[in-house]
């Protein structure tokens, strides 16, 4: 072991004995593999509401979660006592998996290389309440000068920094520190008696430099310019139409429609739509659809994932046709193939499943411009909430919090608070026009799934698709 | 786990949570709060003919609030070490001084507090099962693989791609103490059973359906024969939907969907809601929100019930009070703080218990004398906007023609505003679905606008 090694092993208060032990007691009964999350993250967040930062939570956590791999079967324990009698005690509970006896155990570690992909200079531990007091009132004053209309104006700011160690049965040990901030500005405005609420969020694994003026102003602009466009809103419409997806947060279309439909645990199990899908084409020519680990510094970005493998851009779908699902370590096993680096977790208390990480689409040939002038009569949308999806029926929904009406080919009103519903591979055939302008949002999306939130993005050029249920009032 | 070790936990849980308080007063916290949970959970998940997934833990954490110099903070850890905790302490103190004062935070009004044996003993509640732990980890497998068997005994089964089932229980123990003498615990337990079945459409789509029933007590929960036949029956009918045309319609959302529309209209019932101006609520009591059979009650003191208690999150004393009568907003749901804010008095930050006045139909019943409707029994996605109530919700179900269930639909929306469309409320079931503490009845309403082809 390294001196660097030994120093990994600092946030917990193990060593290597101690790891050796337990993967030992969690393999004793015949697993076919085991590992150790361990994990201690610190979380800190600040609110101003009423015209005062007054309000302020600190987190710790930390435990380690115990996995004993049999076939497909899994068993899992935690434990937040990290003395070696508990973390024993976890292995015995998740090793009733199997039934077996002890197989030989790799005896060393061979430490695994890590990417570097959200190098941060000032670890937030370092920066003190007081620093970040000044940025939350400065927005706040801008926000209410930038409309008289404004009420009511809400900051949240977060901070975290999570250390976590991954040791497998089969001599694996890795390490990584990520980081993670996000900033939310929401506000209410009044006009005739009407009241409309809107925001905008930013969110990175970086330090406070995130925090540069160009993107202080787009937070404050764009939450003011959210809120007060929806006083001009009209009715959405209701039934089938052309939409044009704006760049950007559009990417939500590409997590519902078809991400979490690859991820490769539903299709292992056949109850994904996509289950017998790969090698086909299922989408137009211009469609491509990457899920990206390496994006500096971006929400969804991981330098190894929470199974130690390492993660790279997987490519999902190329010019139509299906390359690859998303994989964790049991269902690259089960269809023979490397795993993906998609194995990830809320936390030491869950176990692994096939995740997102930055989901996006290639750029294609057409204009933002020409795609809009293209369509007679439609929608166009660019800034939205949230989203689901039924894995087997392929059927996904996606929430607009405001967009425009498209009228012989302009954005002509602007519209609000509507629900698109679609079909996965019905409205990935439908995807006929693919912009140059990729954007990948710098939103603080979560992603959810059984029970487990992981942080994720998302991008997309401008696309037209042809076809899409709107979920107006008529 | 036997009583003799709950006994050991309560008294674990009690001193950490002391200990916690006594550290927050002495670095310069005026007043404090301290919480301590202790969580066993136990899942056995089964997917087509042998086990899937093995999960036990038992887990613990504290959450601590200070008040310190008319400041407020607050910190949460699952580092339990007596070490660890000096330091957590002595930062959360630090960092609630650096904050701007806040002239309405305070804890709750000790008078609100419930009588002191009540608030340590919630056993006539009957929200703990004394049985709890004698489920054998054999058991659990056996009726996770009865919901399989129960599933794959369906007509139409060989349809059937795929069966997960789960059983799971929990068992959990909260303290809370505050520096102005509030000492409180609560207990719970809950079982549950689920299966999800996926079934082969022969137009290629794989549609899943699932059904699961729960229970306090384990002696409550159905059969897992019953459970795991439903699920398969609910996927088999989900065969072939279509999309049918935008429209107004009758529209029938059944008692388990219904939760997702009544969540949205008590969510800015709040007074945070309110004093932050995100609710479409104008802040009266007796607003006219929906038609006169709109009739909600709280009701926090439901035996075995899912949020049953005899205080709030607070410490206040829980006690039942109208939300609707008539149509008409009865009592908003007033927090300490937020209430201090508005000026009013607090009443109780969440809903627990809901209890409707029923119709007397049942679902059946209900759909006679429905010519050309909906029936509605998932949402899928959609949003509720708390400031307008403007809300569009994707929904799936099933299209009732001449009183009698028709084809499945999928891929459609529903959209409205919560100001007008409970005015469109013509009717309620018999039929309260007591899995979710909301206990909403199947719910009728006239001319709702729905997307589809």
């Amino acid at each position: 072991m390294t001196d660097r090694g030994l120093q990994w092993f600092a946030p917990f208060g193990v060593d290597e004995d101690l790891i050796s032990k337990v993967l030992s007691e969690a393999t004793a009964r015949g697993a076919d593999f085991a590992d150790l999350f361990f994990e201690h993250r610190t979380v800190r967040s600040l609110g101003l509401e009423d015209g005062a930062v007054n309000r302020a939570y600190a987190g710790v956590d930390l435990g380690v979660g115990v996995r004993v791999v049999r076939g497909d079967q899994t068993g899992y324990a935690y434990s937040e006592d990290l003395s070696i009698e508990a973390v024993l005690q976890a292995a015995r509970t998740a090793a009733a998996i199997a039934d077996g006896s002890p197989k030989p155990r790799t005896a060393a570690f061979a430490v695994q290389p890590v990417a570097n992909r959200y190098p941060i200079l000032r670890p937030w531990a370092n920066v003190a309440t007081a620093d970040k007091l000044p940025m939350l009132r400065e927005l706040e004053r801008r926000a209410f000068a930038a409309d008289s209309r404004i009420q009511k104006v809400n900051l949240s700011f977060a901070d975290s920094s999570g250390a976590m160690l991954v040791a497998t049965s089969d001599g694996r040990l890795a390490f990584d520190l990520q980081p993670m901030t996000v900033l939310s500005l929401s506000c209410t405005a009044e006009h005739n008696g009407r009241r409309e609420s809107g925001g905008y969020n930013v969110a990175a694994r970086d330090d406070f430099s995130f925090y540069d003026p160009s993107r202080l102003d787009r937070l404050v602009n764009r939450a003011v310019e959210r809120t007060t466009i929806l006083f001009d809103a009209v009715p959405a419409p209701a039934g089938e139409m052309t939409v044009v997806l704006g760049a950007g947060s559009s990417g939500i279309l590409l997590h519902e429609a078809i991400g979490h439909g690859l991820e490769a645990d539903f299709n292992r199990k056949g109850v994904s739509i996509y289950a017998d899908k790969l090698g086909k084409a299922i989408a137009g020519p211009l469609v491509t659809i990457v899920d990206d680990a390496t994006l500096p510094h971006a929400r969804g970005s991981i330098n190894i994932d929470d199974e130690g493998n390492p993660a790279g851009c997987t490519e999902l779908v190329v010019g139509g046709v299906l390359q690859s699902f998303l994989h964790d370590q049991i269902s690259a096993k089960h269809y023979g193939v490397a795993p993906t680096g998609n194995g990830r977790r809320e936390d030491f208390r869950s176990q692994p499943l096939p995740r997102m990480r930055s989901t996006y689409m290639r750029p294609g040939p057409h204009t933002r411009d020409e795609i809009i002038a293209s369509v007679k009569n439609g929608i166009f949308c660019d800034h939205f909430a949230n989203g689901q999806v039924q894995i087997g029926a392929g059927d996904f929904t996606f929430y607009v919090r405001s967009g425009w009406l498209i009228e012989d080919g302009k954005l002509t009103r602007p519209i609000k608070d509507v629900n698109l519903v679609g079909n996965g591979p019905k409205v990935l055939e439908q995807i006929d026009m693919v912009g140059d302008d990729l954007l990948i949002d710098e939103g603080g999306w979560t992603c959810g799934k059984d029970g487990q939130s992981v942080p994720v993005s998302q991008g997309m050029p401008s696309v037209r698709v042809g076809k899409m249920t709107v979920g107006g009032r008529g | 786990m036997t009583k003799h070790s709950s006994e050991a936990t309560e008294k674990m849980l009690a001193e950490l949570a002391e200990h916690a308080l006594g550290l927050a007063a002495r670095h310069g916290a005026q007043q404090a709060a301290a919480s301590v949970s202790h969580v066993r959970e136990v899942e056995v998940a089964w997917r087509d003919g042998q086990l899937e997934r093995l999960h036990e833990a038992q887990s613990r954490g504290l959450a601590i609030e200070f008040y310190v110099d008319g400041r407020f903070a607050s910190v949460s850890t699952s580092d339990l070490r007596r070490e660890a905790l000096e330091p957590l302490v002595r930062d959360g103190v630090a960092m609630t001084r650096a904050l701007e004062p806040d002239p309405f935070r305070k804890l709750a009004d000790p008078e609100r507090y419930p009588d002191p044996k009540r608030a340590l003993d919630d056993s006539d509640l009957q929200l703990s099962d004394p049985h709890y732990g004698d489920l054998t980890a054999l058991q659990r497998r056996e009726q996770a693989q009865a919901l399989e068997v129960a599933a794959r005994s369906v007509p139409g089964a060989d349809k059937i791609l795929s069966v997960s089932t789960s059983v799971s229980d929990s068992q959990s123990t909260v303290f809370r103490c505050d520096s102005q003498g509030f000492r409180g615990f609560r207990h719970s337990t809950s079982f549950w059973r689920s299966a999800e079945v996926s079934v082969q459409d022969p137009d290629g789509r794989r549609p899943e359906e699932s059904d699961y029933h729960g229970a306090r007590f384990l002696a409550d929960v159905f059969a897992p024969e019953l459970v795991g036949k439903s699920a398969a029956e609910r996927a088999l009918q989900r065969v072939g939907a279509v999309k049918l045309p935008s429209g107004q319609r009758t529209l029938l959302v059944d008692a388990r969907a219904a939760g997702r529309l009544v969540s949205a209209l008590l969510g800015p019932m709040s007074a945070s809601s309110l004093q932050q101006k995100r609710s479409f609520y104008s802040g009266d009591v007796g607003q006219l929100i929906g038609s006169p059979l709109l009739d909600i009650r709280d009701d926090p003191f439901v035996v075995r019930g899912f949020a049953s208690r005899y205080f709030d999150g607070e410490g206040m004393a829980s006690a039942p009070r109208p939300l609707y009568q008539a149509g008409k907003v009865a009592n908003f749901f007033v927090d300490t703080y937020y209430g201090r804010k508005l000026g009013w008095p607090a009443t109780c930050g969440h809903a627990s218990n809901l209890a409707w006045i029923l119709g007397n139909a049942d679902l059946e019943g209900l759909m006679r004398g429905v010519d050309d409707g909906l029936l509605v029994t998932g949402f899928l996605g959609g949003n509720s906007n708390a400031t307008t109530g403007d809300f569009s919700l994707g929904i799936q179900g099933f299209a009732i023609r001449q009183g009698k269930l028709a084809e499945p639909f999928g891929e459609m929306n529903l959209a409205g505003s919560h100001l007008t469309f409970w005015q469109q409320l013509t009717a309620l079931g018999n039929d309260p679905n007591l899995l979710s503490p909301l206990r909403t009845p199947t719910l009728v309403f006239a001319d709702a606008a729905v997307a589809g082809a």
